[in-house]
């Protein structure tokens, strides 16, 4: 256990972009809150000032989720290729650990520690944009953008899509982290050049297009199959329809996430990947 | 004397090229061997096999283990530098103790730390600032401070000036070396290490061509300086190896009789460098 958290660690120190990112991309966020037009909406009934308070909430989470996936995905094409490319990897494999314990540590980075990260500093973020908002338009800071229970409620929201998108996202985890322990060169090509390859070829020689729309809902579907978006109220801000759920346990809905065979299916693929990525790692040491 | 390293029909295939060729090795506890050949002989494919870091065909064992499928036991008790520039250039020097430290069950960090206090290295340094020299220092600090049974080094000192390389050597041999460990050591400067060795083997195309210790030989292995007219005479006696120099002809035996060369001209034991050229332009001869 100790080995596999030094070596968690190991990932901050060698990636300084997994805080880093955030705190720059959170710094702009609270630039824009001090110099920026801000404005809140005139609401008065309690209903309308709890899901603004939650979309304010979620779209903080949104934002640093979607900067954070991006940089996930580098990290995973990335983490089994760097110490190849400048051989650094004779010095790590001259110690004790495991190729399996190496592996693992990198997709928790990936999956858990970065989505965390990218949680923790959407909050921090959110607060000190509500407050700084706040004092700018002379409100009080409870009144719209900062209700503890509201934010109570984010947090199981974040922590819910951690999980499901941990398991959700495992089969291109793999597959990002085997073009990383195989590849020679050019790891972004390799990692959608294959896939597109095969979505040509399904195209043209069967005129079928399951390989697009299996990557496509992958890539995509999560909300589909791990929220309830129906069933909300509608609501109106500056002429936007926005449907949101009243509570965060009517917006979740992990029973039909954990029960949906493409959840399993999908895992299923994304441990065989990791374990072929965990065999290459062994193998192949260097370019 | 318990075997450490026994390699039988050791062969490694990339594509159509073999790197190893049914390479047989037998290294004992406590000797300092050098693995010594051309470029592309195969010196680091073998050595890389041993440290678990390739798969190979034949059977290979290192301390008792299978390389490839148990290196992870395998490097509590063996280590390796393999070449010097292999340090992550992010990484930071005390980290890299820290790292190792937790790691490692046999690394003695007052070791590393003591060994790197003689030196004007400092812990919050990179890796990237560091010159290759002082790379090299971390590298053996950090694997020097570890009791390991074996420890390889593939070509330590590629890239260093001179006083590096010798400061490296002199810590390897003070500091470190002792009956209880083995090391083994690749490198083209077979000169600088001829005095350390304690085992030769060679290896070129993939085959071992010799695997001997220092004292078999002297033993073994004689160089005659013969003069032109007796020429003729000292090639009847079968040299497998013959060079010119200073206008004399150097005929080289194996397992010859010394009295028998004596009358030709002056006899030495080759030296390491002199023996691998001998030893591989003759075989191929």
């Amino acid at each position: 256990m100790n080995t596999n958290l030094w070596l968690i660690r190991r990932e901050f120190w060698e990636n300084r972009a997994i805080w880093l990112l955030p705190a720059v991309f959170g710094a702009m966020l609270i630039v824009a809150a001090l110099f920026g037009h801000v404005q809140l909406p005139s609401l008065t009934s309690p209903n309308e000032i709890h899901t603004f308070g939650a979309a304010f909430l979620v779209a903080f989470g949104l934002m640093f989720y979607t900067v954070m996936s991006v940089y996930a995905t580098w990290y995973l094409l990335d983490c089994l290729y760097a110490d190849r490319k400048d051989r650094s990897i004779l010095f790590w494999k001259s110690l004790p650990i495991s190729d399996t314990d190496t592996v693992i540590s990198k997709l928790i980075v990936a999956l858990i520690v970065i989505p965390v990260v990218s949680f923790v500093a959407a909050d921090i973020t959110a607060l000190l944009a509500a407050f700084i908002v706040s004092i700018r338009l002379r409100a009080s800071i409870g009144s719209t953008l900062w209700q503890p229970d509201v934010w109570l409620q984010m947090q199981v929201l974040w922590i819910y899509t951690v999980v499901t998108a941990a398991i959700w996202y495992l089969p291109v985890a793999g597959w990002l982290m085997l073009v990383s322990a195989w590849a020679k060169r050019a790891v972004i090509l390799w990692s959608f050049l294959p896939p597109l390859l095969l979505y040509i070829i399904e195209r043209w020689f069967l005129g079928s297009n399951v390989v697009g729309r299996v990557i496509s809902r992958r890539l995509t579907g999560l909300p589909a199959v791990a929220l309830n978006t129906s069933g909300g109220k509608s609501w109106h801000v500056d002429g936007d329809s926005l449907t949101l759920p009243s509570s965060v346990f009517h917006f979740i809905n992990p029973s039909g996430f954990f029960a949906s065979p493409q959840v399993w299916i999908g895992a299923a693929v994304g441990v065989a990947l990791i374990l072929a990525a965990i065999q290459l790692r062994m193998r192949r040491s260097e370019i | 004397m318990a075997l450490l390293i026994e390699a039988r029909d050791l062969t490694k295939k990339y594509g159509a090229h073999v790197a190893l060729d049914r390479a047989n090795l037998k290294i004992e506890a406590g000797r300092i061997v050098g693995l010594i050949g051309p470029n592309g002989a195969g010196k680091t494919t073998a050595l890389r096999a041993i440290l678990g870091l390739t798969s190979y065909e034949g059977q290979l064992t290192v301390l008792g283990r299978e390389p490839l499928r148990e290196r992870t036991s395998l490097m509590q008790d063996a280590c390796f530098i393999a070449d010097v520039a292999v340090l992550p250039a992010w990484l930071r020097v005390d980290q890299a103790i820290d790292f190792v430290a937790a790691v490692h069950p046999r690394f003695r960090r007052d070791r590393a730390t003591g060994f790197l206090a003689k030196t004007e290295i400092t812990g919050h340094r990179r890796m990237r600032e560091l010159s290759k020299g002082m790379k090299t220092q971390v590298h053996l600090a950090l694997t020097m401070a570890i009791d390991a049974k074996l420890f390889v080094l593939d070509e330590p000192t590629l890239g260093l000036d001179i006083l590096a390389r010798r400061t490296f050597y002199d810590a390897l041999v003070n500091d470190y070396m002792d009956e209880t460990r083995t090391i083994l050591i690749t490198t083209h400067q077979v000169e600088e290490v001829e005095n350390l060795l304690t085992d030769l083997i060679f290896i070129d195309k993939g085959r071992i061509v010799l695997d001997s210790s220092l004292e078999e030989v002297a033993t073994r292995f004689v160089a005659v300086a013969v003069a032109a007219d007796r020429l003729d005479a000292g090639r009847a006696a079968k040299p497998f190896y013959e060079r010119q120099i200073l206008g004399k002809s150097e005929l080289y035996f194996e397992n010859a009789d010394r009295e028998k060369l004596a009358p030709f001209g002056e006899l030495r034991t080759p030296s390491v460098a002199d023996l691998f050229v001998a030893k591989l332009s003759g075989g191929a001869a």
